[in-house]
C-alpha cells in the first residue's frame, strides 16, 4: 500500500459560467519516503491538487469525484472532525508564499505550540518548547528567536520557521507548494538541501509543487507533469527531464537553460492553457503542439507505459522514432506560434 | 525609540492640543453675539451695582489678562463658576457628565460587543444570507438618524403603547441615596432602556461594517490557509485568528467613535430629556452661561482627544508590528 493513493481525481470550481475544471483525472501514487515532483504553468492546477488533498479547498472548490487514500483511507469520503486530525499531524504544508503565511499577530512559538496542542492535548510546556527548539536547530534557526514575531524575521528565516512548524508533529506527508520561490537562488539552495536532508531523518514523503523545473531536478524522485487540470507525464525525474515521451514535457524542458548546452535558444510555446470552463475535448495540448493531428483533437489520450514513464500522448509510442527530433528542434516550436498568428490574422480578416 | 519616549512625546502633544482647544473656545464665546452680563444684570440695577457685579466676575479686565487668568485656572481645573447657578462649573459638570457616560457607555459597549460579533459573522460567512441582511441593518442603522428614531420609538412605545417611560432619567418623585444606587434601580433601567437600544443601534452599524470588510481582507491571507491546513477549528481560526488581525481598524475607530459619541450627546438627550452634559451643554449656550458652556466644551474634546491617545497606545499593544518611531 503506498503512502497516498490518487485516483481519477476531479477537483472542480463553481463559476458563474459553470463549473471549472481545475484537476480532471489525476492519478498518482506516492510510495513512503519518496519525494514527487509537480510541475506545470500557472493555473494548470497543481495547487488545487494540493489543497485538496490536504483539504483547504476554497468555497467554490470542492471535488466532484475520484478518490484521495492516504494509508488506505479514502479522504474525500471522511467527516471535517476526522480530516481535522489528519492535518498536520499526518499532513501538513510549506504555503505558496511561505513569506505570509504566519499569523502577524503571534509570536512564531506561540504558532508552533498552536499546532502541537491541537493534535496533542495535554503536552506539557518543557516538552512543546523542547520540540520548538529542536525544530527550530533542524532549520538553522536560533531557537532564542522563537519569541520573535513573523515581522522580525527575514523572508529566508520566516520561510524556515514555516518549514519548522510544518515538521514539528513528523508528519508522513509535506506538501511544499512553491516552497523557494520568493528566496533567492542561495537561500533557496540552501533551503532545499536542508529539508532533504531533515526529511532523511523525519522519514516523511514530501509532495513538491512548483514551476521551476531545478527544483525537482534537486529535490524529488519522480516527478508528474500538469498541463490544463490533466496528468500529461509522470515517471522518475531523470527519464521525464532525459527522454520525455510527451511533447508538453519536450517543450517545457526547452523552456528551461540547459546548463550543459548553455548556448541553447530558449523556447517558449506558442499560446495559452485551454479554458477549464469548457475545455476541448481530445487532448487539451492538442491546441498548442506542434504534432497535433485531428486524432488529438477528438480523441482524449490514454496512458502508455512506455520506459518506465506514463505518457498521455498518443504517439508516445512513436515518439523515439519519428517526433522526438522534430520536436527536439526549436524551429518547431517557433513554426507553431508563427503559424498560429498566420492563422488568427485569417480569422480576424474574415 | 522606545514605548516611554512615545508616551512622553504624545502627552505632551495632548497638552498642546488640549491648549489649543481652550484658546479657540476662549475666543469663541467673546466673539459671539450679546452680552454675557445681560444675565446677571438686570436693566433696573443701578450703574454702581452693575459694575460690581461685572468686577465681580473678572469681566472688566482686558481679554489678555482674562485670557490668563482663564489658562492657569485651566491648568488647576477651575472653569469658573455659572452664571446661571452660581454653582462652580466643575460642579455642574460632575453632576451631569455621569449621566451622560451611564446612558453613552451602555449604549456603546453593547454596540460594539454586538457589532464587532456580527462584523466577524459576516465577513466569515461572505455571501450568505445572513450576511446579506446584517449589512442591509447595519447600513440603515447608520443612515436614520438617532434623533427621529427617538422620536419614533417615543411615539410608538413611549406614547400609544405606554411600556417605556416618555422622558427623563427617573420618574419624578424618586429619591435615590447615591449615584449608584440610582444607576441599579428598576425604575433607572427602564428609563434607560430606550434611549440606550436606540443609540447603540446607531453605534452598531460601524464597527459591523468596518469588522467585515477588515475580515473579508484578512481571510484572504495566506496564513488563514495555513491555519487550516494546520486542522484548527472553525471556531479557533475565526475569532483567534482572523478577528484578532482584523481587530486592529476598528480599535481606532472605537476609540475615536466614543470620544464623539460622548460629544455627540445633544441630539438623543435632548430628545429623551436625558439630563446629560450635552443637553447641558446648548441649555449653557442658550443662556449665555460662559463657564458652563466652555467647561462642558472642553470636557467633551479633552475626552475625544484622550481617547485617541488611548488608541494609539492600544493600537501598539494588539499590533506587535506597531513600532514607537
Amino acid at each position: 500500500m503506498s503512502l497516498l493513493e490518487v485516483e481519477d481525481l476531479e477537483v472542480y470550481y463553481e463559476t458563474e459560467d459553470g463549473p471549472a475544471q481545475a484537476v480532471d483525472g489525476v492519478s498518482f501514487e506516492l510510495e513512503e519516503g519518496e519525494n514527487l515532483g509537480i510541475v506545470g504553468e500557472s493555473g494548470c492546477g497543481k495547487t488545487t491538487l494540493a489543497k485538496s488533498i490536504i483539504g483547504i479547498l476554497p468555497d467554490a472548490g470542492y471535488v466532484n469525484g475520484g478518490e484521495i487514500r492516504f494509508k488506505g483511507d479514502d479522504l474525500t469520503d471522511m467527516t471535517g472532525a476526522q480530516r481535522r486530525r489528519l492535518k498536520w499531524e499526518e499532513i501538513s504544508m510549506v504555503a505558496q508564499s511561505a513569506m505570509n503565511s504566519l499569523d502577524p499577530v503571534y509570536t512564531i512559538r506561540e504558532q508552533i505550540v498552536e499546532a502541537i496542542e491541537t493534535h496533542r492535548p495535554g503536552t506539557g510546556r518543557t516538552e512543546s518548547t523542547e520540540i520548538v527548539t529542536e525544530m527550530f536547530e533542524l532549520v538553522g534557526l536560533d531557537p532564542d528567536r522563537a519569541d520573535d514575531y513573523p515581522h522580525q524575521f527575514s523572508g529566508g528565516m520566516r520561510q524556515r520557521a514555516m518549514i519548522a512548524m510544518a515538521l514539528a508533529l513528523e508528519p508522513s506527508l509535506i506538501l511544499a507548494d512553491e516552497p523557494t520561490t520568493a528566496l533567492d537562488v542561495i537561500m533557496q539552495d540552501q533551503i532545499l538541501k536542508r529539508m532533504g536532508k531533515i526529511q532523511d531523518e523525519v522519514n516523511s514523503s514530501m509532495l513538491v509543487i512548483t514551476h521551476d523545473v531545478s527544483v525537482v531536478a534537486e529535490t524529488c524522485d519522480r516527478v508528474l507533469v500538469m498541463y490544463a487540470g490533466k496528468v500529461a507525464e509522470e515517471g522518475p525525474v531523470e527519464e521525464i527531464f532525459g527522454q520525455p515521451y510527451h511533447p508538453y514535457t519536450i517543450g517545457l524542458k526547452r523552456a528551461f537553460p540547459n546548463i550543459r548546452k548553455p548556448t541553447q535558444d530558449l523556447l517558449s510555446i506558442a499560446g495559452y492553457p485551454p479554458e477549464l470552463v469548457d475545455p476541448p475535448t481530445g487532448c487539451r495540448f492538442a491546441e498548442r503542439c506542434p504534432m497535433a493531428t485531428d486524432r488529438c483533437r477528438e480523441e482524449e489520450p490514454e496512458a502508455h507505459q512506455m520506459n518506465g514513464l506514463r505518457s498521455y500522448c498518443h504517439y508516445a509510442e512513436d515518439i523515439d522514432t519519428e517526433l522526438r527530433p522534430y520536436a527536439d528542434n526549436p524551429e518547431t516550436w517557433s513554426q507553431t506560434a508563427a503559424a498560429r498568428k498566420a492563422e488568427t490574422g485569417n480569422v480576424g480578416g474574415d | 525609540m522606545g514605548k516611554a519616549s512615545f508616551v512622553v512625546r504624545r502627552t505632551l502633544q495632548l497638552v498642546v492640543t488640549l491648549w489649543a482647544v481652550g484658546t479657540v473656545l476662549f475666543g469663541l464665546f467673546r466673539l459671539m453675539p450679546g452680552d454675557p452680563t445681560s444675565y446677571v444684570v438686570s436693566s433696573q440695577m443701578t450703574q454702581e451695582a452693575r459694575r460690581q457685579i461685572i468686577e465681580s466676575y473678572g469681566l472688566n479686565e482686558p481679554l489678555y489678562v482674562q485670557y490668563i487668568k482663564f489658562l492657569q485656572n485651566l491648568v488647576v481645573l477651575d472653569f469658573g463658576q455659572s452664571f446661571h447657578s452660581n454653582q462652580p462649573v466643575t460642579q455642574v459638570i460632575a453632576t451631569y457628565l455621569p449621566n451622560t457616560l451611564v446612558l453613552m457607555l451602555t449604549a456603546f459597549i453593547a454596540a460594539y460587543t454586538i457589532g464587532i460579533t456580527l462584523g466577524v459573522l459576516s465577513g466569515w460567512y461572505r455571501g450568505s444570507r445572513f450576511e446579506r441582511s446584517t449589512v442591509i441593518t447595519a447600513l440603515t442603522a447608520r443612515s436614520v438618524p438617532t434623533f427621529y428614531v427617538g422620536l419614533i420609538v417615543l411615539w410608538i412605545f413611549g406614547a400609544e403603547l405606554g411600556v417605556i417611560p416618555m422622558s427623563g432619567m427617573t420618574s419624578l418623585g424618586t429619591q435615590n441615596a447615591g449615584f449608584w444606587e440610582m444607576v441599579f434601580s428598576v425604575d433607572f433601567l427602564q428609563h434607560l432602556l430606550a434611549p440606550a437600544l436606540v443609540l447603540g443601534f446607531y453605534f452598531m452599524g460601524y464597527p459591523l461594517l468596518i469588522m467585515r470588510s477588515s475580515m473579508l481582507e484578512v481571510l484572504s491571507e495566506d496564513f488563514i490557509d495555513v491555519c487550516r491546513a494546520k486542522g484548527l477549528k472553525e471556531r479557533t481560526i475565526m475569532f483567534k485568528h482572523a478577528a484578532r488581525n482584523a481587530m486592529l481598524p476598528v480599535v481606532t475607530a472605537a476609540a475615536i467613535a466614543l470620544g464623539y459619541a460622548v460629544g455627540g450627546s445633544v441630539l438623543i438627550e435632548t430628545v429623551f430629556a436625558w439630563p446629560g452634559i450635552g443637553r447641558e451643554m446648548v441649555r449653557a449656550v442658550l443662556r449665555r452661561d460662559f463657564p458652563v458652556a466652555q467647561g462642558t466644551f472642553i470636557v467633551l474634546a479633552a475626552t475625544i482627544i484622550i481617547l485617541n491617545f488611548v488608541a494609539d497606545l492600544a493600537y501598539g499593544y494588539l499590533d506587535p508590528r506597531v513600532t514607537y518611531d
